[in-house]
C-alpha cells in the first residue's frame, strides 16, 4: 500500500514536483466530478458580473491536484491526515506547481508516519494552497 | 451584525452514501491522477486493497454521487444553517469562498463501502478585513463505514462569504 520507505525518507526530502496548466475544461471536469456547480467556476459572464476577472478554480480542485502529488509519491491510501488553507484563487491559464517537503518522521501505534508541508503555487511563486499532511510509510 | 452563535452544534446533514467505481474513476481523472489503482480492481488488489480505494479528497464530494433517496435514514432533523446565514449575504452580492479543508482518515475508503455521515456546525464567526466582512461557517462531517462498523474519515470545512462592508453612518 505504502510506497514511501520510512528508513529511506529524511527531513528535507521533497516529492517530485508536479506541474499543471489550469484550463477552463479542468474546471468544468471538476465541477462534474464533484457536483460543485457554483457558477463562479464555469460561467464567465456571471463571474465577471460578480467582479471577478474570469471564472476561477475550485479550492477543492487545488487540494485535489496537490493530493495527487502526495499519492503519486507516497502511494494511494497513504494519506491519513491532510489539511490545507486556500490562500489565493486559481485562474485559467496559470501553471500550478506542487511542492511537498518532509518535516518529520514518527512511529505511532505500530505505524510509520511521515509528516510533510505541502504547497501549490503558480509559476510566479504566488501561493494558492498551503497545507500539511501525514503519510503512511512502509 | 453579529453572527448568531446559537447555531453552533446544530446538525446540518445526515446521510448514507455508497462508493461506486465510476465516480471514483471520474474523480481521479479530474484531479489528474492516472494511477490504475483508481480504475482497475486487479491493480488495487495487487497493491493490497480489498477493492479500489478513493483519492484522498474524494470523501469531500462523495455525497454528490452516492446519496440515493431509498438508502437515506427516515428522520433527518437538520437545521439549514447555510441558507439561514449565507443566503441573505449571497443575495447582497457576497462571494462564496472556501477557506480551509481538513481530512482525517481512520481507515481506507474503498469502492463498495457504504458510509453514514453526520455533519455539525463547529463554529461561526465574522472577520473584518479592509473593505470586506467575512462570515465563516466551520463544519465537521464524521463518516462511519457501515460494513466494518468503524469510523472511516472526518471532513472539516471552513467556508465563508465575503461581502463589502457597509460604511458606518
Amino acid at each position: 500500500m505504502a510506497r514511501l520507505g520510512y528508513d529511506e525518507t529524511a527531513i528535507g526530502d521533497e516529492a517530485p514536483v508536479k506541474r499543471h496548466r489550469l484550463t477552463r475544461t479542468d474546471l468544468v471536469r471538476y465541477a462534474g466530478a464533484s457536483g460543485d456547480f457554483n457558477p463562479m467556476h464555469h460561467d464567465e459572464p456571471m463571474a465577471r458580473a460578480a467582479g471577478q476577472p474570469s471564472v476561477f478554480g475550485h479550492g477543492m480542485l487545488s487540494m485535489g491536484l496537490l493530493g495527487t502529488a502526495l499519492t503519486e509519491w507516497a502511494g494511494p491510501g497513504s494519506v491519513v491526515h491532510y489539511k490545507v488553507r486556500f490562500s489565493r484563487q486559481t485562474w485559467p491559464g496559470e501553471s500550478l506547481v506542487t511542492r511537498v517537503v518532509v518535516t518529520g518522521r514518527r512511529e505511532e501505534g505500530g505505524r510509520k508516519l511521515v509528516e510533510v508541508d505541502c504547497f501549490l503555487a503558480n509559476d510566479e511563486g504566488e501561493q494558492k494552497v498551503v497545507g500539511r499532511a501525514t503519510l503512511l510509510a512502509g | 451584525m453579529p453572527v448568531d452563535k446559537s447555531v453552533i452544534g446544530s446538525c446540518v446533514g445526515v446521510r448514507r452514501v455508497v462508493v461506486e467505481r465510476g465516480p471514483v474513476a471520474v474523480f481521479a481523472e479530474a484531479v489528474t491522477d492516472g494511477d490504475p489503482i483508481y480504475r482497475d480492481a486487479g491493480a488495487a488488489a495487487e497493491a493490497g486493497f480489498e477493492s479500489i480505494p478513493v483519492p484522498p479528497t474524494f470523501p469531500a464530494v462523495m455525497e454528490h454521487w452516492g446519496s440515493f433517496a431509498e438508502m437515506q435514514p427516515e428522520s433527518t432533523a437538520v437545521r439549514p444553517v447555510f441558507g439561514e446565514l449565507f443566503g441573505p449575504l449571497l443575495e447582497r452580492g457576497g462571494l462564496l469562498l472556501h477557506g480551509e479543508e481538513e481530512l482525517e482518515y481512520f481507515a481506507p475508503v474503498c469502492v463498495g463501502d457504504v458510509l453514514s455521515g453526520e455533519s455539525y456546525i463547529r463554529d461561526v464567526y465574522e472577520k473584518v478585513s479592509g473593505d470586506y466582512t467575512m462570515t465563516f461557517i466551520i463544519t465537521e462531517t464524521l463518516w462511519t463505514n457501515e460494513k466494518r462498523h468503524e469510523p472511516a474519515v472526518a471532513v472539516r470545512s471552513n467556508t465563508l462569504v465575503r461581502t463589502r462592508s457597509t460604511p458606518s453612518p
